[in-house]
């Protein structure tokens, strides 16, 4: 069957669909995508000409037929994909199979855009089913992007049509997408989560992938996909340089490194397939070599598991009042600070755990998942053990990711390791089962085993099996430390396996713990662990583990460690006046450790939160306030005081968690920017500024459909709402908005600013304030909330 | 000095930040960091076409585009033209992660950031400009002038991309309400001209902004 072909022998797709179009007639800017309602005659005529030019495989004319790029032509998917897929059954008869062929849906997905993923994986569902249901024998998802937008794709064919599926990405010469996902990022996402066959189409001739093509044959076990354009376009003529022979020999390179399945993209015709046939007859699929490494990543953050990775510790409810505090109160901005301080301090992975009395996990892991992907690079570890918990977040995650854990129990393998396969993710595995903790080494490595080939029965490769074989605390248990270094050494040695250790517990009740656990860390690394896991805000453990990178090698020219220490010989340079530096001064001048510093000192002498906020913060903030007002301060310098009133802030929450009572609230607010518009940072300058006085916001984010912000304000009984537009297209939100909340029992005050809006234009669409600048936006707050 | 080589006026980001006569230069320092980290990772990235004009009824057709600019500005800027440049230039996805990662740290750092990918991309376009000007010898160029900019409307930013296939090619998408994501992206029309052609667009006359602008209200103008 030619459809089962691909998996072993050389095959042949298609071209370009529009580029044929295009010399058929067909006008730049027609809507190629309703043809086969239109014009199914031509559209007949061009699948034929590539299977009479030896395609094998034939891409329906489906790229566009998404619901949203439908949106404004007066068709559904349900007309349109089984209207293509019946023209390109016709064309291909016996000769050839038919592709469902899904594009991008031309709308970007969150972070980036405001498209959910779970919105973007409902579009996808409904093609994938119409496709299926239309006879297509395979579908493939193609030019994209974003690794996010071929994830919801590939999820929703796998999981609603029994169809194979192919995934090809577009890049840059660069080596990334758009989007900065790498080679290796996408080819190890798309195989662990089920791909058929992957590779890369569009952007590039095949002379310029060449060298990505090779580089994804490194990266996968699948078979791989060149589909390249002809070329380049000329900015002035239009057209692209590369002829069919040409085209053809280009491609010689990448059969040799191992690609099988062949077409082409814009540019390309049946002439190009026909000469693409002649340069491939007789020969045969070149031998593979594939890099069988640990891996995990983000799209732009590949984390290769050849030498030490830093695994940080810190988002753990555990022991930690602020952060328990952070997870009851839905703080995220809290949990992605500590993200955003772990990957600064040299953390290669984080570990992610939010489950705590009082938490929906399953709600908010995948909330912190998204949270934390949009503003840090490093590949997440899911730390959990509730596999509903674990599917949410594994599903929105954006790349490969770890999840921590599994043990040697049958039970718990047979929960968590099916979502650990569907997913792609790498697992730990806890060397104990209900019989606890074994006390040996051996019966440690057995239990490792014992998960290593439950893991490989569900299908997981070795290499995404990472075993811990568990730190206890040595003043409790002396020999144990000992019999977990001889653990990790057997399981490197005799298995292979990756080898994860939390080494902070080793010094639990000792004095100068840093000591005991750096020594630890420091023998377990020689023993052969490759995954500390850490706080990487501890200087002592990090340094250890540069050393370490040196001796074993693995810092080439010992050149991270260098640098690391370069600054090291300079003392740390007091702040100039640091004798006479007042809180107040630290403020004004933005200096946030200082400012931090001086504020938990004012409390342990004794000084209350709210005095403290009210008697010295505010009125720092003030008169940096006054002085951006007058001129003589600057808007980076307003924010950089704000910045240090954070720190007081952080001091003040964090004592007050510790101690317990009431947080200091100085009133809350609703902040967002309105529908349609996606310009966000002068909203988050009014947030940061707002904070930093006292004030709570919610913050709505971007795009803020208006019943949003005023279900909001009714649910939250909110007394102030801040609304920004940029652009004159999106000022009409703003006036809709601020119409419902006045419909609304108790209308809350409404504050607009943004770089289009005007006093005039506030008052006429009902706003009680107009704020040109972040600092008038507290000016509003004050009115509302009183000083 | 590399015609291709792309540097920031860090007068320029001051100006976009609204600093000015600062005295102890921090913001200047910063903003030479920001700068420098900005061009260390990304680069702008730009297509262009050229196409032959038509004039019709509802304003300048740009032929075989499906781009008409309606609106007196275009008739002006163009009068003397047979052909025109399209041209789409954008920091990509990739400034979009720098900014949320630094507005994460240092909204302060965060709002420098912000205008030196303001000041980037506006140098991509003047490196596309070059680029355009040296394939075409012998022509003038017209002033730069973009969607939204006087009389020609946003409503064309679709029809411009589409025409320059600028969200398979860069990666610019335009939303529903016409704004383009990656935010650091710009679109512009370029007249191409035997003869010399007068600057015709600088100035508040012409801008959206000119009734909210501060550096209008401090008695200045951007194109001072």
């Amino acid at each position: 069957m030619l459809t089962e072909r691909w998996k072993e022998d050389i095959v042949l797709l298609d071209g370009a669909m529009g580029t044929v179009l295009q010399q058929k007639g067909l006008p730049p800017g027609g809507k190629p995508e309703l043809l086969a309602l239109t014009d199914p005659a031509l559209l007949l005529s061009v699948h034929r000409e590539y299977v009479a030019a030896g395609s094998q495989i034939i891409y329906a004319n489906t790229f566009g037929a998404s619901a949203p790029k439908l949106a404004r032509s007066g068709h559904t998917v349900a007309e349109v994909v089984p209207a293509a897929i019946a023209v390109a059954k016709e064309a291909a008869g016996r000769s050839a199979a038919v592709a469902l062929d899904i594009g991008p849906l031309g709308e970007l997905l969150e972070p980036m855009g405001t498209l959910t993923f779970e919105k973007a994986y409902e579009y996808f569902r409904e093609i994938a089913i119409a496709g299926a249901a239309a006879g297509a024998d395979l579908a493939v998802i193609e030019t994209m992007t974003d690794l996010y937008e071929a994830k919801a794709a590939l999820l929703a064919v796998k999981e609603n049509t029994a169809l194979p599926v192919f995934v090809t990405m577009s890049f840059e010469e660069s080596g990334r997408t758009f989007t900065g996902c790498t080679v290796a990022s996408m080819a190890r996402t798309l195989e662990g989560l089920g791909a058929d066959a992957i590779g890369l189409n569009c952007s590039l001739g095949p002379d310029l992938l060449a060298p990505l093509l090779k580089e994804l044959c490194e990266n996968t076990r699948l078979p791989v996909i060149a589909k390249p354009n002809a070329g380049l376009p000329d900015p002035v003529t239009g057209l692209y340089d590369m002829g069919p022979e040409a085209f053809a020999a280009a491609l010689a390179p990448s059969l040799d490194a191992g690609v099988t399945i062949f077409g082409g993209c814009c540019g390309t015709s049946p002439a190009y397939i026909e000469a693409l046939q002649k340069a491939l007859a007789g020969k045969r699929p070149a031998a593979r070599k594939y890099d069988a490494m640990g891996f995990v990543c983000t799209p732009t953050t590949p984390c290769r598991l050849d030498g030490v990775r830093v695994i940080g510790e810190r988002i753990n409810p555990t022991g930690k009042k602020r952060f328990q505090q952070a997870l009851l109160e839905h703080d995220l901005d809290y949990i992605l600070d500590v993200a955003v301080q772990q990957e600064d301090a040299g953390a290669d992975i984080l570990d992610v755990n939010v489950g705590y009395p009082g938490v929906d996990e399953a709600a908010l892991l995948p909330e912190v998942v998204k949270k934390l992907q949009s503003a840090v690079r490093l590949p997440l570890q899911l730390d959990s053990s509730d596999p509903a918990a674990l599917e949410a977040g594994l599903r929105v995650y954006n790349g490969k990711a770890a999840v921590n854990s599994v043990n040697g129990d049958a039970a718990v393998m047979a929960r968590i390791l099916p979502i650990v396969k569907k997913y792609g993710a790498a697992v730990v595995g806890l060397t104990l089962d209900k019989g606890g903790i074994p006390q040996t080494a051996q019966e440690r490595v057995d239990i490792a085993r014992r998960i290593l080939d439950g893991a490989l029965s569900y299908g997981i490769p070795r290499e995404d099996v990472w075993i811990d074989c568990l730190t206890l605390t040595v003043s409790a248990q002396q020999e144990q430390a000992a019999e977990t270094l001889r653990a990790v050494r057997t399981v490197r040695e005799e298995l292979g396996l990756q080898a994860v250790l939390g080494v902070s517990n080793i010094s639990f009740g000792l004095p100068e713990r840093r000591l005991i656990t750096q020594s630890f860390l420091t023998q377990a690394l020689a023993a052969g662990l490759t995954l500390p896991i850490l706080n990487p805000g501890q200087r002592e453990m990090m340094d250890a583990v540069a050393a370490f990178r040196v001796l074993s090698g693995e810092d080439r020219e010992s050149r991270a460690y260098i640098a690391r220490f370069a600054d090291a010989s300079v003392p740390a340079a007091p702040t100039a006046t640091a004798g006479s530096l007042t809180l107040e001064d630290a403020i004004v001048r933005g200096l946030k450790t200082d400012a931090a510093r001086l504020a938990g000192q004012a409390l342990e002498a004794g000084e209350e939160p709210l005095a403290l906020v009210e008697g010295r913060l505010i009125p720092a903030l003030d008169k940096i306030g006054e002085d951006y007002e007058r001129g003589t301060a600057f808007l980076p310098q307003l924010l950089s005081a704000a910045g240090a009133a954070q720190g007081v802030f952080e001091v003040i929450k964090t004592a007050i968690a510790q101690r317990g009572g009431e947080s200091v609230k100085r009133g809350r607010l609703v902040l967002a920017t309105v529908q349609g518009d996606i310009h966000d940072i002068g909203k988050n300058i009014v947030k940061t500024v707002l904070e930093n006085y006292g004030y709570e916001t919610i913050d709505l984010g971007r795009d803020v459909p208006p019943q949003v912000v005023a279900d909001t304000v009714r649910k939250e009984h909110i007394r102030l709402v801040g609304l920004s537009a940029l652009m004159t297209t999106t000022l009409p939100a703003m006036e809709e908005t601020i119409r419902l909340l006045h419909t609304l029992p108790e209308p809350p005050a409404v504050v607009v600013g943004g770089a289009v809006v005007t006093p005039e234009y506030a008052k006429k669409i009902g706003a009680d304030y107009y704020a040109k600048d972040a600092r008038q936006s507290v000016e509003a707050a004050r009115a509302v909330f009183g000083a | 000095m590399d015609e291709n080589e792309i540097k920031l006026d860090i007068n320029e980001v001051l100006r976009y930040l609204g600093v000015k006569d600062e005295p102890d230069g921090a913001a200047a320092r910063a903003a030479a960091e920001e700068a420098d980290k900005l061009l260390r990772n990304l680069r702008p990235r730009y297509v262009y076409r050229l196409f032959p004009l038509e004039y019709g009824p509802e304003g300048v057709v740009l032929s075989g585009s499906g781009v008409t600019l309606p609106g007196d500005m275009a008739g002006q800027m163009l009068a003397q033209c047979q052909e025109a440049a399209l041209l789409a230039c954008t920091l990509g996805a990739g400034f979009e992660t720098m900014l949320r990662a630094a507005q994460a740290r240092d909204m302060a750092r965060a709002v420098i950031l912000d205008a030196c990918g303001s000041a980037l991309v506006e140098a991509g376009c003047d490196l596309a400009e070059r680029e355009i000007a040296s394939r075409c010898p012998g022509k003038h160029l017209t002033d730069r002038f973009s969607p939204g900019y006087g009389d020609l409307p946003l409503g064309i930013q679709g029809a411009v991309c589409g025409a320059l296939d600028a969200q398979k090619r860069l990666g610019i998408h335009v939303t529903e309400s016409l704004l383009m994501n990656p935010t650091k992206s710009v679109t512009a029309v370029l007249g191409l001209a035997e003869r010399p052609q007068p600057a015709r667009i600088r100035g508040c006359a012409y801008c959206a902004l000119a009734g909210t602008c501060t550096i209008r209200k401090g008695g200045k103008s951007c194109a001072d």
